[in-house]
């Protein structure tokens, strides 16, 4: 059996499915029978027991790997075992007749609810924690295994529905060898993640949950986004040669690490790094390229006990910082919404979150979150070369407001003596139509820009980038979009103001001849697109790239753009062999 | 019974971890131990962490510790002397 999906991320694996589901309890809704409330309180009480267990024992494990997590487990068994919420879940039970589970749910959530209501955003977050809580409480109760994609203990390729970045922030690298989900498309969540990891993955396979079973064999090409299950044994060897193939390839890309991102005619462009969650391995690429093009701030912010307070949010940054030196590095400020939520913002649920309260809508929604922001942001500023850019701006209104939060908390600094970058630049991420279509005027009014490529694309086309029934209408080389592009670069040109591309088309090589023809001279990727994208601008002529981009602007479909694009990057790899 | 009023002096209040180490002192003694907010009504069971979560007393609070049972005025002490204590 043959399944295919959309390869996003590159290299072959082998090996055994795990489906990953996330649990979902099915409460009792029927009263207990006369006299039953003995035995259900006693399975119950197991059913709590199995889930103190599982607590223990996370706790353990995680003690010196990563003790913030092992107290938040602690914290979980307090919970857990709490005699208060105990007692009223006891007597629903023995008074009223209701299911334990039934019992715990209603009580859980009535707490969580009281916690949700208070005015302190520390309590608010807490909500989470009880609701977590609960399902593991219910999934002992139906006796159902637990899931985590962090503890492993075999190699498996994963397969789910769609992951969300609390199943991926801890996921065991060396455990899971790929990647397969129904939902999601080269620019989800999961993609960034698994390129970033370079774990092969393939998106947008429909039926992949139902058609594959837990333990069966499978091949999963990340080159082609075919998924072969029950490989025959020359089938095996034949992908086994392939494997070898793809990572020998990837080796041969890396010698373009270190190389310096220059045309031929002598055009130098800013290869600069995008940074999603500042660990070591992600950091470690900052000496091989021009600096942080985005800093990602939401990992702070995500599978969180608590929300990050000043000092942990100024630690963070001034580590990214000094690991970049005078390199210029562009911190994002939150950008929480859309695809990604944090503990206790259940509560802004809505049918449309990407058109919603996001990015910076939500930081001025949430001014006590957003000074605490800015301020750790301010006092970080003179440990390197920062620059501050706010993501999902429509308006200069937006904007305005924005830089009066960072005016009051550079005053309150100065008052207290404390020092931050005078020279500190605040700019903007160019995603909303409304804003790149005034960018002649926005130009002349923010510090600095960059084009967040695959959020601009998704509103250009009116089609949700995670959704997989309008994934044909997400058409990342629309014409609209190298149109936009093209006049952004001539705003930011005219007015003398940094233009930069840091969404995926930025690191896409088939697109950044494209791009440096528009005239952009900055481009931020995730590390693993580094080494391809110095190969090709290594490869360019400056007026070749030139004429690409106006043959691209006159292309009609997205189709057509693409056979311009590989046209031309044909045309180069012959070049290539013939040097 | 033996109460004592006390004053929250830690930055995030009397949750999240503060709590946790409150709700693990006070489940060490036998006696039923109450907390509530200085001019509330409502007591708030001490050994229950989703109570004082609830109750939510931040930092620059006074609350009351009340404690009924063999070892009353001995719990009171040492929860007070741990919310005194408090760091983070």
């Amino acid at each position: 059996m043959v399944l295919k999906g959309k390869a996003v991320s590159r290299g072959v694996a082998l090996g055994p499915v795990l489906r990953y589901a996330p649990f979902q309890p099915v409460l009792t809704k029927e009263l207990l029978p006369a006299g039953g409330a003995e035995a259900a309180l006693a399975a119950y009480r197991a059913a709590r027991a199995a889930a103190q267990k599982e607590l223990d024992g996370l706790e353990r494990r995680l003690a010196s790997a990563d003790p913030e997590q092992a107290k938040i487990m602690a914290a979980h068994r307090d919970i857990l075992l709490d005699p208060a919420m105990d007692e009223e879940i006891t007597d629903l039970v023995n008074y009223d007749g209701v299911s334990p589970d039934a019992a715990a749910d209603q009580v859980f959530r009535t707490y969580a609810g009281i916690l949700r209501g208070s005015d302190n955003p520390l309590m608010r977050e807490r909500a989470a924690d009880l609701l977590d809580v609960l399902n593991r409480l219910l999934r002992c109760w139906a006796g159902a295994p637990e899931r985590d994609l962090s503890r492993l203990d075999r190699p498996v390729i994963v397969v789910a529905d769609d992951l969300y970045p609390s199943d991926t922030a801890a996921i065991d690298r060396k455990n899971v060898l790929g990647i397969i989900t129904q939902t999601g498309g080269s620019t989800s969540h999961t993609a960034i993640i698994a390129r970033g990891y370079g774990i092969p993955a393939i998106l947008g396979v429909p039926n992949a949950m139902e058609a594959l079973e837990d333990g069966q064999k499978v091949v999963l090409d990340g080159e082609t986004g075919e998924i072969i299950a029950d490989p025959s044994e020359a089938e095996e060897a034949a992908y086994r040669r392939k494997s070898e193939r793809v990572a020998a390839a990837l080796r041969d890309l890396d010698a373009f690490l270190d190389a310096e991102p220059v045309t031929r005619d002598g055009v130098r462009v800013q290869v600069r790094l995008n940074v999603a969650a500042a660990g070591e391995r992600e950091l470690s690429s900052a000496e091989h390229v021009d600096g942080c093009g985005l800093f990602r701030t939401e990992f702070l912010y995500l599978n969180r006990e608590q929300l990050p307070g000043e000092e942990e949010q100024y630690l963070a940054y001034r580590k990214v910082l000094e690991r970049f030196g005078d390199k210029p590095v562009i911190l994002r400020t939150m950008d929480i919404g859309g695809d990604k939520q944090f503990p206790g913002s259940e509560e802004l649920r809505e049918d449309n979150p990407f058109l919603g309260l996001r990015g910076l809508r939500l930081s001025l929604e949430r001014p006590e979150l957003f000074r605490v922001q800015a301020r750790a942001i301010l006092r970080a500023s003179v440990h390197g070369n920062m620059k501050v850019m706010m993501p999902m701006v429509g308006s200069l209104e937006e904007y305005r407001q924005a830089k009066a939060v960072f005016a009051g908390e550079m005053d309150a600094l100065d008052r207290e003596g404390i020092p931050w970058d005078r020279d500190l630049r605040l700019g903007i991420m160019i995603e909303v139509p409304s804003i790149a279509l005034i960018a002649d005027l926005a130009a002349q009014e923010v510090d600095f820009a960059s084009v967040g490529t695959n959020d601009l694309t998704q509103y250009l086309c009116a089609a949700d980038r995670v959704s997989p029934s309008v994934r044909a209408y997400y058409k990342e080389y629309h014409p609209a979009v190298f149109r936009t592009l093209a006049y952004l670069a001539r705003a930011f040109r005219d007015a003398g103001r940094e233009l930069s591309i840091c969404g995926e088309l930025g690191g896409d090589p088939l697109a950044i001849p494209a791009l440096v023809g528009l005239g952009i001279r900055q481009l931020s990727m995730g590390a693993a697109s580094v080494p391809a994208a110095k190969r090709v601008i290594r490869s360019l002529d400056l007026p070749a790239a030139e004429r690409l981009a106006e043959e691209v602007l006159h292309q009609k479909t997205q189709e057509d753009v693409r056979a311009c694009l590989e046209r031309f990057a044909s045309g180069l790899a012959g070049q290539e062999k013939e040097a | 019974m033996y109460t004592k009023e006390i004053e929250i002096v830690n930055a995030t209040g009397l949750h999240a971890r503060p709590a946790s180490q409150f709700v693990a002192k006070a489940g060490s003694f036998r006696s039923r131990i109450q907390i509530r907010r200085v001019g509330d009504e409502k007591w708030y069971n001490a050994k229950a962490i989703v109570m004082l979560m609830t109750l939510g007393l931040a930092q620059g609070e006074r609350a009351e510790i009340s404690a009924q049972g063999e070892d009353e005025q001995e719990a009171v002490e040492a929860l007070a002397a741990l919310v005194a204590d408090l760091k983070e």
